[in-house]
């Protein structure tokens, strides 16, 4: 049974070391948009189809269930879900060599587990261990692998390959993951994702909104919202700085 | 080959511990600095320490002045509105916000084009800030630091505490010029507003092959 987990495992990991090594050389520098974006021409067609896809069927939803659940509801769902992400948090924390997050992490997935109620309240968060989201993309960017191209996923939405690589990474090593496939509850797994997608979409409603009403190139604008939140993950977990826009060259002659 | 070597290296050191000894010297090591700069300069620490008191209380301000008239209820919406207008123009360095989102495509245009962009711009602004402060439903608004950046701006970190659910953390750029505070970009968890536009204005005007009218034509409508 080990094998059978550890095998795709590995297999993803030499991928993703891999790719990444080749990221690395080819991350593209542009002043204006510092994002490497090779296929934007199939990358806008995709955004397209993304977001005729969500404003027919996930966004409602979202609405709808913001409408039938309290603020309170959601709260408890969002804490539920992020606190069975925690192996994965802990584990990419440790190999961000971060042991001071790694142990935040996981008294908050202890105290939240217990005195939480399987993790429905989010206690640790009070106590000052605050939720701080990891993944292998945020891992893979300390270990100083650049973004590499940008790509607009069908269904998924925005990402680079680094951060592509990095998800298919969290999602084989999670274990609760291959815990629910093992004992055959994969439809567990499904309902989570789901839900994860749900509350995903839930909680940003207003920045969708305000993005596709406040942009004239509405793709352009994801594309560097995207990169910029993920530049503020990454450097909240120690890596390379946040770019800051110089309005030097900006000032009166 | 050299980085996956590294990558071991790395871990290797995050077991042996050096790692955290570094990241605890990471985190005080803004402390530590100005703990030198204050014994070699005390004068110039204290001048910096009351200017970032006074960005953040220029922040403070703003913020107690839109919650006072965003929740009195004796306004009209029209009368919010108009209010809310007046104190963004007060606080918003239009020009300087105007010139960077146009990036590098500012050289380009002509003085007439400069002079229209700018104006469509600042009401754009307007627009777009009054919409998004119109939102506003009465959680809670912290500041809670701020600190220099560069030679004259100063970036104030605050948070929105809404009753239930997470904080959004919320930092201004402001630009001190001529004595006055002047707000140059808002950066919501982490995106900046004045980048993101600078982005979308310049896929418009490239996608329009260069030309700012292009991007004029949009402001327009």
């Amino acid at each position: 049974m080990n094998r059978q987990i550890n095998r795709p495992f590995l297999s993803l990991l030499f991928f993703t070391a891999l790719t990444a090594m080749l990221l690395t050389s080819c991350s593209g520098t542009n002043t204006d948009s510092p994002i490497y974006d090779p296929f934007e021409k199939y990358n806008r067609h995709s955004l397209k189809m993304n977001d005729a896809l969500d404003k027919a069927v996930l966004l409602p939803i979202a609405k709808g269930y913001r409408a039938v659940t309290p603020e309170a509801g959601r709260m408890v769902i969002r804490n539920f879900l992020r606190n069975l992400n925690s192996p994965v948090i802990i584990g990419n924390e440790l190999l961000q060599g971060d042991l001071k997050g790694a142990h935040d992490a996981s008294i908050r997935m202890v105290v939240n587990t217990l005195a939480g109620f399987g993790g429905i309240l989010d206690l640790a968060s009070d106590g000052g261990f605050e939720y701080q989201p990891e993944d292998f993309g945020q891992t893979l960017a300390t270990w100083g692998v650049g973004d590499g191209l940008y790509i607009m996923i069908p269904l998924l939405g925005p990402s680079t390959l680094r951060d592509t690589a990095g998800r298919f990474v969290d999602s084989y090593a999670d274990p609760l993951r291959t815990y629910l496939f093992n004992i055959e509850e994969g439809h567990l797994q499904y309902s989570r994702t789901g839900m994860e997608v749900l509350s995903g979409r839930e909680e940003l409603i207003e920045v969708i909104d305000d993005l596709r009403k406040n942009s004239f190139d509405y793709y352009a604008a994801v594309r560097s919202a995207y990169y910029q939140r993920r530049q503020a993950q990454i450097h909240e977990s120690g890596g390379e700085m946040m770019e800051i826009p110089d309005y030097d060259e900006f000032e009166d002659e | 080959m050299t980085i996956l070597l590294k990558h071991k290296a790395v871990i290797v050191a995050g077991v042996l511990s050096v790692i955290p000894v570094q990241s605890v010297m990471a985190m005080n090591g803004g402390v530590v600095l100005d703990n030198q700069n204050s014994l070699e300069n005390g004068y110039t620490l204290v001048a910096a320490d009351e200017k970032n008191k006074l960005a953040q209380d220029f922040i403070q301000n703003i913020g107690a002045q839109a919650v006072s008239f965003l929740g009195n209820d004796n306004l009209s919406e029209e009368q919010k509105t108009s209010q809310f207008r007046a104190l963004l123009n007060d606080s918003f360095d239009m020009r300087t916000i105007g010139r960077f989102a146009m990036g590098r495509h500012w050289r380009g245009a002509s003085k007439e084009q400069r002079s229209e962009y700018l104006d469509l711009f600042n009401d754009m602004v307007i627009d777009v800030y009054a919409g998004r402060f119109s939102e506003y439903k009465g959680q809670g608004f912290e500041v809670v630091s701020s600190r220099a950046d560069g030679k004259k701006d100063f970036l104030v970190s605050s948070y929105i505490v809404p009753g239930n659910g997470s904080k959004i953390k919320l930092d201004w750029r402001l630009r001190h010029k001529e004595g006055q505070y002047k707000i140059i970009d808002i950066i919501i968890e982490g995106v900046s507003m004045s980048l993101t536009q600078r982005s979308d204005f310049s896929s418009v005007i490239q996608r329009g092959g260069g030309n700012v009218d292009v991007l004029l034509d949009h402001l327009r409508k």
